[in-house]
Order: C-alpha cells, then structure tokens, then sequence
C-alpha cells in the first residue's frame, strides 16, 4: 500500500463552525405541507358541523335566525321523533346483525375454501357503488311484471307483497353492507391457523364445537368491528327506505332531515335531527376505535 | 482528485453521542476505510461527508473548501449503500444515466457515458433489464457503475457489500480497489469486516463508540494497537493486566521495551510511549504468537510462560489451545506440522513463549 | 365412511360416489354462488329493464336518453369526479408527505379531525353543508360548494393509501437520488412519484368510484344546474316512477364504474387498498 504515513500532524482552525439550518426547519415545513388539507377540513368539515349545532338550538324556518338559543327542537326530536330514533337504530341494528349471519358463513368459506378470490372481490365492489342503485335494480326485481316475475310464480313467492315492506328495506341494507362484514371476519379468520380446527377435528369436535370455542372467540374482534362498522354506515341509511320502504322505514332520521330541512325549511328541526344522528354515528365509532385500540393492545 | 478533511466532526442526537470529534485528514486519491463494530459512528460520520446527516458541530472541507451547507446533490459525490438502492422502476441503463439525466446532459453524451459504464462492468447486454431480474452480484456492480457515470470527485462506500455472501464479497471488493485504483480517486470505505478493511485498504480508521481509536496501515493496526479495543476487535488477542516495572530503552532507530509483572508472569513488550513505572497497563499477545514448548524447565527469561493445558481443538490447519497461566487464561493457536503432536501427547503441563507482545494503557476512564 | 359390513346375502343398495365431505364442499360453493349472484341481481334487473319497452321488445332505445338529455348529468358527473381527484392529489400527497416524514405535535389528533368526514353519515354531512352554504358562507348550490363537499367527503380516502405506500418507500432511493445530483423536485418527480404510483392510484379509485355515484350529499346541496347523474336517477324515480330510460342512466353508471374498477385491479392490484374499506 503506497503513500500515508501512520501519522499525519492535522492543523485547524477551531472547529467551532455552526451549522446553519435551512430556512424552514422540518417541522414548519411539515406544517405548511399539512395546512391545505386542514384548512379544507376546517372550512367544510368542522366550522359546518359546528354551525349545525348552532342551528339546532335556534327555532326560526325562514331565512333569518333570531337569536335566541332554545332547546325546543331537541325537546320535539326527543318525544314526536322518538319512534323515528328508534327505527333508524333498528333498522341499522337489525341489518348488521343479518349480515353477521350470512357473511360469517362467506367470509369463511371465501377464506378456507374458495380459489377465486378475485373474482369474488370484484363482485363485490358491485354493492359498493351504491345503495341508491341496489334498491333501484331491488326494486324492479320486486316488480310483479319485473325481470325475475315468472321465476317468483314458478316458485309460488307472492313477490309484490314484499315491496315497500321492512324485509326489502333489511334486505337492501344488508347486502350494502355485506362486504364490510365479509372484509373484516375476513381478516379477523385469516389469522386463525387453520391447524387449530384440524386440531380439534383430531380431538374429536363436531363442526358446531369447533366453531363455538375455536373459531368464533379467535375472530371476535373481527365480528365486532364488523358490527360496529355496519351498523355506524347504516345509521346513516337513505336511498333503501325511500325507494323500497313503507312509511315506517321512512321515518329514518336521513330521510326527516332531508323532508324537514328542504321540503318543511325547519332548519331547526333539521339541524336537530342531524345532531343527533351524528351523535350516534360518533359514537359507534368513538366505540369501534377504542375497540380496536383495545384490541391490538393499545 | 480531492482532498477530504474531518475537522473535530460532530454528531448529537438528543442526548446521545453518535460522533464525537472525529478528525481526518485524507489525501487526494487515498483509501481509507472507518472500520468498527455496528453503532461506533463510522456509517453516521460517512453520511455526514455524504451531506445526508447535518453536523452538530466541526467542519468538513472538500480541496480545503467548508461543504458543511452545501446540500448532497451539489457535493459531487458518489456513495454506494448497503443495499444497492436502485430504482425498481428504471432500467439499468436509466439507473446508471440517473446523475446525468438530472444534470441535463446531452442525450448522446449520456449513451455514450453509459455504454462506457457497462462495459466497465461487463453487463452491456443487461442494459434494458430491470433492478428486480439481476442477481446481487451484478445489482451491486450496477450501482457502482450508477455512482461513477457522473464522475465524482469522492466515492463513499456504505457497507456495500455485507449483504452479499462470502464468495461475491471476496470477488468483488478487489473490483472496488480496482475501479478506484484506475479511476484514482479519493476514496472512504465503511465496513464492520475487518479482512475486507485490510485487504482493499491505504489507511484504516478504526473506531468505536464515536471516536477515532486509531489510524494506520495494517501493520499498524495488527501490529502495534495503541487502545484495548484496537488490540481486540482487530483479531484475537489476549489481554494480560499487569503492572510496569521497567522501562528498556531500545538501540537507536529501534523501539524502546517495557518490562510488565502480570501476576507470575514476566513480559516485555513494546514501549507505547506513554507508561511509567508503576502504571496500571494491558499487555497483548496474539494467539498465533506464542510458541508452546512441551518439555523442560524455562530458564528465567521474560516471555516465556509456564501453564497447563485446559482445552485442546482440532481446526484443521491450526490446533487451538486454552492453556492456564496461573489463573490467566491464555488462547494459543498453533500451525504447521508441529500441531500434529500437540495433539497426541498426554502430558498438560507446557510452557508458552509470548511473541510481538504490545503494551496498552490500562485507562479506566476509557471504557471499553 | 366405512360401514359396517353387511350380513352376507344382504343386497345393499349402491350410492353414487358423493362423500358428505364434498357435499359440503358443493354447498359451501353453493353458497357464495348465491350471494355473487345477489350482488349481480340488482344490476342485471336494471340492465334488463333497461333494454325492454312495456312490449316485452329488446331495444337500445331507452339509452338515447343516454346520450340526449340525461348527458349533462353524465358529463357533470364526470367533471366534478375528475376535479375532486385532481384537488385530492394537490391536497392529500404534501398532507401524507407532512404525516410520514415530518415531527409534528398532536399528529394522531389532526388525523383524527381530517378523517372526521369518514365517520360523518352523507346525510348530516349533506345537511350541515347545505345550512352552511346558505347562510354562512352564502354559496348554496354552486359547483363551488359541490366540489368543496366531495373533497372533504374522499380526502381520507386518498390519504390513507398514499402515506401506507409512502411509509413503504424505503428513503435510500430519495437519497441515492440525491447523492446523484438531483435536486429535491428531481427527486420527488423522477423517483418518489413513479414509486408511490399504485398507492396514488388506489385513493384514485377509491374517490372515483364514490364520488361518480355519490347522490346523498348531492342531495341535500345541488341545485338544478349543479345536478349530477346519480342524483338525476334518483331525481326521476321520485318524480317519473321507474322508467327504462332511468334504468338506462343507472345502467351506464354502474358499467363505467365497474369498468375503472376492473382497469385498476388489473393494473395495480390490490395491495394499496388494505386499510382503506374497499378491501
């Protein structure tokens, strides 16, 4: 090896020299790269929501608010709107529970037994875009003269008593949310070793037992978010009521918001209503998120 | 064809300590290689000549310039990383056009360039093929060909070949000695791997726990460790406590002994300059220095040590002893046909003749 | 399966060859059948309706409305979808870029509060906004306040799976980049943008596909000249009933849909969408 000598003498000045930041330091930078999206989220997001709460304590329908605050509207939304709280919870309670059952089933087989994966996935984005199209191709199902008419006879089903029923509303809520379902047992199976049911098989345990104490308390937590998740987006549930429903199912609060608020122009009344719903849906989540905080172990 | 200087170099992240005063002073087309176990600073130091950490405190100098503000990609610098990093999305030849790409070079000088860099590397006809189909081997040449298309003036090699396996890391760190050799350009090499230090290396700085522990050649380093942690990171050798209880002076032109009691032993070990008598020191002796005598009584000399044999092990081409000096355990290998009746015989009792003995300061306040 | 054996001289009688395990197996099949078939069902009942006149005739005729009076729907739809993607990506990629690379205080509570329209139900979102617009910021039912209330609606969509692939993205290519000469900006657009390009793609998407078919918020918001197709179908049903021509309109819809859909799993597939609610 050529040239350095084992030694070199250094000489320097005091090496005291600073080292000047850039103009911004990372963390204003990183602020003003975040501040489009909050402003954004501030603007028609929160000052919105903040606004309809506003709203809902003031009682004028015209185009001028007084003043005064008064609690009268949540005083109405809790007696004459009672019954509509609580078929909105119903309804959504009743098609997440529908969908737990049957897509507990798919989600197992979808993730035990089935090749093609794919091609499920991508049936299922069908559901996805859009409830208003699933209870408008329900609807013509249900048509005594629709498509489906002759196969309903053949089998004797009195097809047009179930339109503008609650079955066709539960039905229609269900299969929106079927995927939600299906995705996070999914999920939740995918991370049960499928050695655990031989296991038991080899022990000795019938289907049924292998499922109660194996295979349900493993994918607990992906039946509740499942749950949670359903039942929060179906809260919310609009289009299946309005098209497929009877006035029962239309007494959901998306639907009175809508007739109060830009039929009735009680903004008030309306803005009521929406608080509360959004006071359910915040908390469902609230609920689902500490869950699943809870869950992984904080 | 530059000259690198680290000037009291220094990195703080929060509280910790990562460098801490690393000076350097590299000359024009010299090898150098920071060498040390993981966490001693030596890849932060190399990101810090990279412009890829900021420094807290010191200075570096390009040509006697201060680079400390100037950002990466005005640095004209080459670093090859540990993981090859080119980009999934760009063909070999796109990855090695890269740096002249972004600097607007003419589209002819770039094929030109490029055609020039493959063949250098010998993978002209993989040119259209993406990262993702070639082996390790040839990822990593690809990106030492990326690092020299734009001709920098200092190369910074990042570990670049530990996550290879043994054979392409032999192979190809005598292809990085050659491209810097031809293209003679100042070079700094970081690698936990002491025999690819020696082997490609003009001068290795070993470090640990942030600081320089010491600079030299290879003799140097093997021969002639100044710290306890050079003595042992830098292959086997057993350290003996001792006390100094003489200082020789040596014939003019050679280096001066020091005469050391370690427990019953007597050694005599080169001078490191800065021990008195009385002084707390630690003398090494590497494992393939001590001839291990079976038979007779020793005379009274310094080095030669009397103990007996704990454990004995067939290598293959060496036998492996512990043998027990009075309560010191001492590691002894022993080659050639000699080994062979190490092995046979019964008798434990030997005597050891400690070789090239160096002398380290016992400084407690250095903490190893 | 083994039985036990007969006496001799019994003649058994011979069952085909179905183990119960494979009868299982069939149902189970069977039974994801059905539900694909259910999932298809509301599609295809629209299609079908939308190809027959009230004579049981097959024709295309319902879809001249298609292309006639219901285009300003489509192209409404279009453009606002398109918009609300371009605005999404100027706003979400510096936003994910703040979120995975830069020291920020109450990180989790600013992602909390831009993903409050994730958990916000379209019809108090729709009804906040239309309060809004009206009284407080004075823009109601303008393209304005349209496009404003997607964009907050699908900006966590687009978020989520860019900072998922931006966190992917190991930063020795940014800095392999750099040590070659290129400036930040080369960087970011020769080198980070190519590599997050299928997490890009994924909010892409994910917004399409909600905001071509969104018709709740649309809802409460839009006005006659700001009404788009989704909202144009539910719109008719309200006031026509069921017509082919309506069923025509939903049809399109559902097909352009579907057809982005298939493009982007073939493309990217569907890595990026983890997390998000689509997978």
């Amino acid at each position: 090896m050529t040239h350095a000598p084992a030694e070199v003498a250094i000489e320097y000045e005091i090496a005291d020299a600073q080292v000047s930041k850039p103009l911004a330091s990372p963390r204003l930078r990183g602020g003003l790269l975040l501040a489009p999206a909050v402003v954004v989220a501030i603007l028609f997001s929160i000052i919105p929501l903040g606004y309809l709460l506003q709203v809902s304590l003031t009682q004028d329908s015209s185009f001028f608010f007084t003043v005064e605050y008064t609690g009268e509207n949540y005083r109405e939304v809790f007696t004459r709107y009672r019954s509509a709280i609580a078929e909105t919870v119903y309804l959504a309670a009743a098609s997440s529970i529908l969908d737990l059952i049957f897509g507990y089933p798919f989600a197992y087989i979808l993730i035990r037994k089935v090749r093609y994966r794919e091609l499920v996935r991508t049936m299922m984005t069908f559901p996805l875009f859009g409830p208003l199209y699933l209870a408008f191709g329900l609807f013509y199902i249900l048509l005594p003269n629709g498509p489906l008419g002759p196969i309903f006879t053949m089998l004797g089903i009195d097809i047009a008593k179930y339109l503008f029923s609650q079955a066709a509303v539960l039905f229609s809520m269900a299969v929106f949310t079927f995927p939600f379902m299906v995705m996070n047992i999914g999920a939740a199976l995918s991370n049960v070793d499928p050695m655990l049911e031989e296991a038991a098989k080899t022990l000795g345990a019938k289907p049924w037992q292998t499922f109660t104490r194996i295979l349900f308390p493993l994918s607990w937590s992906g039946i509740i978010a499942g749950l949670l998740l359903c039942f929060g987006w179906n809260l919310g549930v609009f289009a299946q009521p309005q098209l497929l429903g009877s006035p029962k199912e239309q007494s959901v609060l998306s639907i009175q918001m809508f007739t109060k608020g830009l039929v009735q122009f009680n903004y008030g009344l309306a803005a009521a209503l929406g608080v509360v719903l959004m006071v359910m849906a915040f908390a469902v989540t609230w609920i689902s998120l500490r869950f699943s905080r809870g869950a992984l172990g904080a | 064809m530059t000259r690198v200087q680290l000037l009291d170099v220094t990195k703080r992240y929060g509280s910790t300590l990562a460098v801490d005063n690393v000076s350097a002073d590299i000359s024009d087309g010299e090898f150098v290689t920071l060498l040390g176990p993981s966490g001693c600073g030596k890849t932060t130091t190399l990101r810090m000549v990279a412009g890829l950490v900021d420094l807290t405190a010191g200075q570096i100098k390009f040509d006697g310039q201060v680079i400390n503000n100037v950002p990466p990609h005005r640095r004209n610098i080459g670093l090859a990383f540990q993981s090859h990093a080119l980009f999934p999305h760009l063909s070999v030849a796109r990855n090695i056009a890269f740096g002249l790409e972004v600097k607007g070079t003419s589209k002819q000088e770039i094929q030109h360039r490029v055609a020039e860099m493959l063949d250098m590397i010998e993978l002209s006809q993989h040119a259209e093929r993406m990262p993702a189909q070639l082996s390790g081997g040839q990822q990593q040449r690809v990106a030492l060909a990326r690092m020299l298309a734009t001709d920098p003036r200092v190369l910074l090699f990042d570990e670049p070949l530990s996550a290879l396996d043994r054979n392409l890391r032999d192979t190809l760190k005598y292809s990085i000695l050659d491209l810097q050799r031809r293209t003679g350009k100042t070079a700094i090499y970081v690698t936990h791997d002491q025999s690819e230090a020696f082997a490609i290396s003009d001068r290795i700085f070993v470090m640990n726990e942030g600081r320089i522990e010491q600079t030299g050649t290879q003799l140097d380093i093997y021969l002639r460790p100044r710290t306890e942690f050079v003595a042992g990171f830098v292959g086997d050798n057993n350290a003996i406590r001792g006390e100094v209880v003489g200082v020789v002076g040596g014939a003019p032109g050679e280096p001066g002994l020091v005469d050391v009691r370690a427990g019953g032993m007597r050694l005599r070990g080169l001078d490191p300059g800065n021990v008195r008598v009385g002084d707390k020191v630690l003398a090494f002796v590497r494992p393939e220095n001590i001839e291990v005598i079976l038979d007779g009584e020793p005379a009274e000399e310094p080095n030669l040590v009397r103990g007996r044999i704990d454990q004995i092990v067939f290598e293959g081409p060496t036998v492996r002893l512990i043998v027990d000096a009075g309560g010191v355990p001492i590691r002894a290998t022993s080659g050639g046909i000699g080994r062979l009746s190490l092995l046979a015989q019964e008798q434990r009792n030997v005597v050891l003749r400690l070789q090239e003995i160096t002398v380290v300061r016992d400084d407690p306040a250095i903490a190893a | 399966m083994a039985s036990l054996a007969a006496p001799a001289g019994t003649l058994r009688p011979r069952f085909p060859n179905i183990s119960l395990k494979r009868l299982g197996d069939a149902l189970a099949h069977g039974y994801v059948w059905v539900w694909l078939v259910i999932f298809a069902l509301p599609f295809l009942a629209t299609l079908a309706y939308s190809l027959r006149t009230a004579d049981g005739v097959w024709t295309l005729s319902a879809y001249q409305y298609v292309l006639g009076s219901f285009k300003e729907n489509l192209l409404l739809s279009l453009q606002t979808t398109v918009l609300t993607i371009i605005i999404n990506l100027i706003i979400a990629i510096p936003a994910a870029y703040a979120i995975v690379r830069h020291p920020l205080p109450g990180k989790s509570f600013i992602l909390s509060a831009l993903n409050l329209s994730l958990y916000t139900p379209a019809a108090v979102m729709g009804v906040s906004l239309v309060i809004a617009y009206a009284f407080l910021f004075r823009i109601p039912q303008t393209m304005i306040g349209l496009i404003a209330a997607y964009v907050v609606g699908t900006f966590p969509l687009m978020l989520v799976p860019v900072i998922v692939a931006l966190r992917d993205l190991p930063l020795v290519f940014e800095e392999a980049a750099r040590t070659l000469g290129a400036t930040r900006m080369q960087t970011f657009w020769r080198v980070e943008i190519p590599l997050l390009g299928p997490g890009i793609s994924a909010g892409i998407l994910l917004t399409f596909v909600i905001i071509f078919n969104e018709f709740l918020v649309t809802l409460f918001i839009a006005g006659p000249s700001t009404t788009t197709a989704a909202l144009r179908v539910y719109n008719l049903t309200r006031t026509a009933g069921f017509q082919p021509s309506t069923a025509a309109l939903a049809t399109t819809m559902q097909l352009i849909s579907f057809v982005v859909v298939l493009l982007f799993f073939r493309l990217f597939g569907s890595r990026y969408l983890k997390g998000t609610y689509l997978i």
